[in-house]
């Protein structure tokens, strides 16, 4: 047997556990069988000990043979020869993804040992493990993936899991309204994302990476693809991880985010979703290095949001919003740092944001007890000193920043009155158009709906009226 | 011109008496930091329970009592029985039992069958579809038994081949009827009717009664009143359009009462806060260039106006009540709606404003007020927002109220019961009662409009109230049988002491007649119903002991503070504002210890403190990011193995712990008054004197003092808890009551106390050591205080107690296991222990204990009443002994004041959020966030919620608390006539009351106004050998049971 069969057995086992998991999780719910607390318990802490073994052992290999790109390859999905389209499934291990692979596994074990506890007699619990399941397949995917297909496929798992858990608690009105946000802020990133891939598909005829960005292991590669090129495609994903991670004009959504179960949250929007959008544009920096342009953008975008989501963070009265938008602060920190090409120490920085993240949501509610121990401990009350620029900055400006910050940069307000509301005005106009256009083809009024009044028995009206 | 400004005064003086009036509605938890346990309907005691419980479901949008389901499973379960609600549904009828009502009987039946069967309901829609789609016409419901299911088709079958097809009886005038019961036959088949089988009947049968019944309600008018139109425009607005004009309210109010209500959480303190929140918000939104949200366009031209005119909030909120077209009559009700429509944050308000005491940034008088003006200009804008967008209204507001009132005007024949609601309740009832199709069909529209009527007049919040006070009453009845039962026997086996136990004869009689041998040691609880089991187990593993109960803060009502800790707390019960000040400081010889100690903490701490704030910074958070993979290392060891990383914290932690031996600063002299500084601390020997004195004399404890007499005070400690504080001792307003029990111990052991003592006529022997003691009831760890100076002479007594308790803290856990999910049932008591020590370790856990779920009554009287008797943890305890009152029932009207109101407190808070977690408790746990330091929030931005958690409740059976009281009616009477808070409780049935006589086993009970004798309805009560022959193996409810093991020490009054 010689290491390739090793490498391509270990790697199965790393994206087949979760897979695995989902399909157990997904096939019980489909057929309406609630496993018991213990066995769902056991069932995710066995599939996410066994993935993280066989990465371990894959790093250690690596390591053993000094190799730094071990390519897993499982074919051909789909091929549509006319098109000359086809959907590969490849798998990479490199410096980039064994260390967020790893990390996957790690967090998402401990928050799954965690949420068995936690959400003990929770009704949704099913639900929970489900979407667990399927974010935990859709990280592994995302970062294993050697194709940009692949990536997307995983990209789309994580969005569609993300967003579902942030709209846990379905009976209230908060949390779905928020999930529809994440999912909406998503579906904008998802476009660019998609975009990029058939563009880059177009320019390079195939969505391998080697292709893409040249055979030699990240993050040395060197894409051919000329600068204007890679700023059109280099937007385009700039765009996806923006939406992804958070960074301006999107970042409103990253607190709207902790409305699911505490530990729910901290994976997701403190550890692993809100990095993803840094990752993919670690994953492409080949086509980065290209466009000097580029860079500055993504370098000014990461600084704006870390700058924006500072001073928010800095006048937040509740613990968990406080801790989004620190995340976010730091998540452009590390676009930053992505965009000056600093590709080691953003990952280094991706690594220990993530772990340190996770346990201050964890442990997020026992923010009280801190507080009185840490007042103990020093004595007194905590204080805050005001640093020395907020004293210098002049007090009608003060009042402004404190105001821009207490309603998070307006980017919510920007996004939903000057973005959605003039798309949402267009349709109705259609839509007006429309009606006058079939109420004079029919001579009348053309459309029973319009005289039903929104309430709960609207259905029944609804029926009366048919 | 003069006269103008008097009567706007006047009228502004009104309008504020209308707000403060209103802002009694609003929830009256305070900081969540020092939780008190509280009636969450407080504002409506003057009203009976059931009253305003119907009254405050209104006005709150939430549930009166649990869902008619959850009482049917308590029907299957038999906690609640046919018999109770029989004899309730009487009582509840009185005369109009007997009504009869043609061939259905009486109203009593009527309403006992609507009880017995489930009767289910859905929306017009559904319904439809269960009859056309589900087999709802083709089998009977599940729930008819086999013999009434026969009776009903048989009856059918006679009826139509006798008089329907044979014509032998006249049949009814309406043809529409007759033509439709015809063809139903056809359709079934007539050529063949005599060889329709079985399953053929019965669906015949269904379809002739749902056709009979949805023919008969059809055009009963309906005795509906409509419902007012809703005093908010916004209620119209969202009815009409679906746009809810609140949520960007809301969500700007949140984010502002957020900052300006902080403690100290945000590094950034919301500008201008001195100057009140109205003047705040004017200040930060007045100025152009701010918030481009469409909805609040011009909102800084509003508010830069109101300061350039110096409009002061009263008047502003009077003008936005006349631009928003509110009459005057209106006012008020749309005050009240206004405050609860964010009631959490505007309780909140109202609390930090009337108790600034209890917090560190106080708001100032008046917040309320202003907190209403901003909502209101905000409403303003909002509601003209959404109906711009929604209604296309452009015109002023005022119209808007009028416009919009037009536009939900309903429409004519839409009625809030649909007639196939209403077919269908008969139809269900015609099934269970097997009604005769002859009848049916002979009857006529008045008698149908009867019927309906008789149903809809038992609806299902009464139908609900009838199920809980069955609910309550079997368990009252089962409550006070056990207690007389308990107490026959003790009198039996006390006049045949052939019968007792060996080692009950040796250990006498405790009522102090001289025949009795001292007890070994005596141990004194808070009245708390979870330190029930403990003393049962204590009990039972020592028979030679004695235990008392009382409130926690054992009468030392002060302000401690510990040695590593910031501030003073105060600890008594929260009616109570302490004026002494005790601190804990080392002894000489280790001072130097704790300077050094108290210098490495404060640099741990600043450092700890500064990396919180670090990593929530710009620069900060990078160089504790790239540091930050250290961090997987406690994560993964918090959360897998909690129990350990607690113990290697705890060892490592021990290093800056303080210093091994420390003492009470308690004594001051006489001459100085009560206050925070060194020599004014503590109490004056003659203080103290009183504080033991009254304590002692409190429980009953006057004589036959043990060696050695321990009290506990008692705290819960548990992560990832905001809640953490409602698990402490109630008694010490949220607090941790060790302290107190430390204090009460040192004052008791003071030989010149004693002396005091001696001459009021209370002999404490030099021979008794009193020690002070802590029982964390979350882990079952017991501490003890002062053990440096035991005397050397107590030391085996000690040793010998500490032996029992430590067996009675390993017992204690096991029997709190049987509660909890994920401790297996096979569990030995000392895997118990290890497991609740984890527990409350534990970051993941939700549950670290249950609290007071599950209370449900409360015992005032000597320990002789109910020892022994297995309480199942529900028992609030308090000791009273009626031969050391005097004939005014002064030590007794001062337990009750205190026990009632709090006792009932935690009861009713239980009750309303175990009956609706989500309205009047605080939801879920799981998506809990904690808000300025105050309180917790559900997800990312929500109103502040009140109340208790699902997972709290989640055990507990709502229940009013009932009070069993060891002295005569009369005493108890004469107490309710001086006291009008436990008079009102009483009256208005907040709350039950029974007497115990002190000389038998009579028992008197509280009903209608007047104390009734009571009858024991049952001869029966379990005897086990110990507590655990009973609980083993069992997570439900039990019963009451007699233990044996705890039964050696016979009633005193034998």
């Amino acid at each position: 047997m010689d290491y390739n069969t090793i490498f391509t057995v270990l790697g199965i086992c790393v994206v087949a556990a979760p897979a695995v998991l989902v399909a157990a999780m997904g096939l019980m719910a489909l057929l309406d069988r609630s496993p018991s607390e213990a066995a769902m318990g056991q069932l995710t802490q066995a599939a996410v000990v066994t993935g993280l073994l066989a990465a371990m052992a894959i790093l250690g290999l690596m390591l053993l043979l000094d190799t730094r790109h071990v390519p897993i390859e499982l074919g051909n999905w789909v091929i549509i020869p006319e098109q000359h389209f086809h959907f590969k499934l490849k798998f990479v291990f490199d410096r980039l993804s064994v260390p967020f692979v790893i990390l996957s596994y790690l967090l998402c074990g401990t928050v799954g040992a965690f949420s068995h506890v936690y959400l003990l007699r929770e009704p949704g619990r099913m639900r929970f493990f489900l979407l667990y399941a399927l974010f935990l397949l859709g990280m592994i995917v995302t970062s294993l993936s050697g194709t940009i297909e692949t990536l997307f496929f995983g990209w789309e798992l994580v969005g569609l899991s993300s967003a579902l858990l942030v709209a846990f608690f379905q009976d209230r009105a908060a949390p779905a309204r928020n999930g529809q946000w994440v999912w909406t802020v998503y579906r904008v990133a998802d476009a660019a994302f998609l975009v990029a891939a058939l563009t880059m598909h177009h320019l390079t005829g195939g969505g391998e990476f080697d292709k893409l960005m040249g055979a030699g292991p990240w993050p040395e590669g060197q894409a051919a693809l000329t600068p204007n090129q890679a700023l059109f495609v280099g937007a385009l994903l700039l765009v996806a991880a923006a939406g992804k991670s958070g960074l301006v004009p999107f970042t409103g959504w990253l607190p709207r985010a902790m409305e699911g179960p505490t530990p729910s949250s901290a994976i997701f929007y403190g550890a692993l979703s809100v990095h993803l959008g840094a990752f993919l544009l670690l994953r492409v920096s080949p086509i980065l290095k290209l466009s000097p342009l580029l860079c500055a953008a993504i370098v000014t975008l990461g600084l704006l949001t870390a700058i924006l989501a500072a001073m928010a963070a800095r006048v937040q009265s509740d613990v968990k919003s406080a801790l989004a938008f620190s995340s976010a602060t730091q998540v452009g920190i590390i676009v930053a740092e992505i965009g000056l090409g600093l590709y080691y120490i953003a990952l280094a920085h991706i690594l220990g944001h993530a772990c340190l993240r996770t346990l201050q949501l964890l442990r997020a509610p026992t923010l009280l007890r801190d507080y009185a121990t840490l007042e103990n401990a020093i004595g007194a009350r905590l204080s805050h000193p005001s640093r020395l620029w907020e004293r210098s900055v002049p007090a009608g400006l003060r009042l402004w920043l404190y105001r821009l910050a207490l309603e998070r940069g307006y980017l919510d307000a920007w996004l939903a009155d000057y973005g959605v509301r003039p798309v949402v005005r267009v349709f109705q106009w259609c839509d007006r158009m429309e009606r006058k256009w079939t109420d004079f083809l029919s001579g009348g009024q053309s459309r029973e709906s319009d005289r039903v009044q929104p309430s709960p028995e609207t259905l029944e009206r609804l029926e009366k009226l048919l | 011109m003069l006269r103008d400004q008097e009567d706007r005064s006047e009228q502004l003086d009104e309008l504020k008496h209308l707000i403060e009036h209103a802002a009694h509605l609003l929830p009256a938890q305070g900081p969540i930091t020092v939780f008190v346990h509280h009636n969450t309907l407080h504002a409506f005691e003057d009203l009976p329970f059931d009253q305003a419980v119907v009254e405050g479901s209104r006005i709150f949008g939430c549930e009166p009592y649990l869902s008619e389901e959850r009482y049917r499973e308590m029907m299957i379960h038999e906690r609640i029985r046919t018999e109770d609600i029989s004899a309730v549904l009487i009582d509840d009828l009185g005369d109009e039992a007997d009504v009869l009502l043609g061939f259905l009987g009486t109203r009593y039946h009527l309403r006992l069958a609507m009880l017995q069967h489930p009767l289910r309901t859905a929306p017009a829609a559904e319904l439809r579809w269960v009859v056309a789609e589900t087999d709802a016409l083709r089998r009977f419901s599940p729930d008819v038994p086999a013999s009434v299911r026969e009776r009903s088709i048989e009856q059918t079958r006679h009826w139509v081949m006798r008089d329907l097809r044979n014509g032998g009886r006249p049949v009814a005038d309406d043809e529409f009827l007759k033509n439709e019961i015809h063809d139903l036959i056809q359709t079934f088949g007539e050529a063949h009717i005599e060889e329709w089988s079985a399953a053929t009947w019965e669906s015949f049968t269904l379809h002739v009664l749902w056709r009979m019944c949805y023919h008969g309600v059809h055009g009963v008018h309906t005795s509906f009143v409509p419902t007012p139109p809703p005093v908010r425009v916004r209620d119209v607005l969202l009815e009409t359009t679906g746009t809810d004009s609140d949520e960007p309210v809301n969500e700007l109010l949140i984010r502002f009462c957020g900052a300006f209500l902080d403690q100290g959480f945000a590094h950034w303190r919301l500008p201008n806060r001195d100057q009140g929140f109205y003047r705040a918000f004017l200040a930060l939104y007045r100025e152009p260039g701010g918030p481009p949200d469409v909805w609040r366009e011009g909102l800084h031209k509003v508010l830069d106006e109101l300061v350039r005119n110096q409009t002061g909030p009263l008047e502003c909120i009077d003008e936005s009540l006349s631009l928003l077209g509110v009459a005057t009559e209106e006012r008020e009700a749309f005050l009240s709606a206004i405050l609860l429509s964010l009631r959490g944050f505007a309780g909140m308000i109202w609390q930090m404003e009337t108790r600034g005491d209890r917090v560190a940034h106080p708001a100032p008088t008046g917040s309320l007020i202003e907190f209403l003006a901003v909502r209101l200009i905000l409403e303003r804008f909002a509601l003209a927002h959404a109906a711009r967008e929604g209604l296309g209204f452009r015109g002023p507001l005022e119209e808007l109220r009028t416009a919009a009132r037009r536009a939900v005007t309903p429409e004519p024949g839409h009625y809030a019961v649909s007639v196939e609601q209403r077919a269908f309740m008969v139809f269900q009832l015609a099934q269970a009662l097997a009604w005769k199709p002859q009848d049916l069909y002979g009857m006529k529209q008045a008698e149908w409009a009867t019927l309906v009527q008789e149903i809809e007049a038992f609806s299902d919040v009464e139908r609900r109230r009838i199920y809980h006070q069955a609910f309550e009453r079997l368990y009252m009845n089962q409550a006070l049988d056990a207690l007389t039962l308990h107490q026959r026997r003790d009198d039996q086996a006390a006049a045949t002491p052939r019968l007792r136990r060996a080692g009950a004869t040796s250990n006498g009689n405790p009522s102090g007649n001289g025949r009795a041998s001292k007890p070994k040691f005596q141990l004194i609880t808070c009245i708390d119903d979870r330190e029930e089991s403990f003393r049962r187990h204590l009990e039972e593993i020592e028979p030679a002991c004695e235990t008392f109960g009382a409130a926690g803060f054992f009468g030392v009502v002060m302000y401690y503070r510990g040695l590593t800790d910031a501030h003073f707390t105060p600890l008594c019960p929260i009616i109570l504002r302490p004026s002494h000040y005790v601190e804990e400081e080392p002894v000489y010889i280790f001072e130097e210890t704790h300077r050094r100690r108290s210098q490495t903490r404060r640099v741990l701490g600043a450092a700890t403190h500064r990396w919180h704030i670090g990593s929530r910074t710009l620069l900060g958070g990078v160089f504790t990011s790239l540091f930050g993979s250290l961090a997987s290392f406690p994560l993964v060891t918090r959360v897998l193995f909690p129990r350990l990383t607690a113990k290697l914290r705890k060892k490592f932690g021990g290093l800056v712990q303080s210093p091994p031996v420390t003492q009470l600063r308690l004594e001051r002299g006489s001459d100085v008054p009560p206050g925070p500084h060194k020599e004014a601390m503590g109490y004056t020997v003659d203080e103290m004197a009183g504080i033991v004195e009254r304590q002692l004399r409190d429980i009953g404890l006057t004589s036959r003092f043990a060696r050695l007499v321990v009290f506990v005070g008692h705290g819960s400690s548990s992560l990832n808890n905001p809640h953490e504080s409602a698990y402490n001792c109630g008694a010490c307003a949220g607090s941790r009551g060790g302290p107190n029990a430390r204090a009460f111990a040192r004052m008791a052991n003071d030989s010149r106390v004693r002396d005091l003592l001696f001459k009021r006529g209370l002999t404490i022997p030099q021979d008794v050591v009193f020690i002070g003691a802590y029982h964390n009831t979350c882990s079952d760890s017991v501490t003890f205080f002062d053990l440096d100076r035991l005397p050397a002479s107590h030391k085996t007594d000690f040793d010998a107690t500490l032996e029992v308790i430590d067996e009675a803290r390993k017992r204690n856990a096991h029997e709190r296991c049987r509660r909890f999910e994920t401790a297996p049932l096979t569990l030995s008591p000392e895997a118990a222990l290890r497991h609740v020590e984890g527990r409350s370790e534990d970051l993941a856990q939700t549950r670290p204990e249950y609290n007071h779920a599950t209370n449900a009554v409360t015992l005032v009287a000597r320990r002789s009443r109910s020892r022994g008797l297995f309480l199942d943890r529900r028992t609030f305890l308090t000791s009273y002994d009626p031969a050391g009152d005097d004939e005014h029932h002064t030590i007794l009207a001062r337990i009750l004041r205190a026990a009632i109101p709090v006792c009932a407190g935690i009861s009713l808070e239980y009750y309303f959020s175990c009956v609706d977690p989500a309205g009047w408790g605080c939801g879920t746990k799981l998506p809990h966030n904690v808000a300025s330091l105050l309180g917790v929030m559900a997800g990312a931005a929500s109103d502040l919620r009140t109340g208790l958690s699902n997972q709290m409740v989640e055990i507990h059976e709502p229940l009013r608390q009932l009070f069993v009281i060891e002295t005569t009616p009369e005493g108890m009477l004469q107490i309710m006539r001086e006291n009008e808070q436990i008079d009102r409780l009483v009256r208005n049935e907040w709350v039950f009351l029974a007497t115990l006589s002190p000389h038998s086993s009579e028992i008197h009970v509280f009903r209608n106004g007047r104390f009734e004798r009571r009858r024991p309805g049952s001869n029966t009560l379990p005897e086990v050998d110990s507590s655990q022959d009973w609980y083993r193996g069992w997570r439900g409810h039990l019963g009451f049971a007699r233990v044996r093991a705890a039964m050696s020490s016979p009633s005193e009054d034998a």
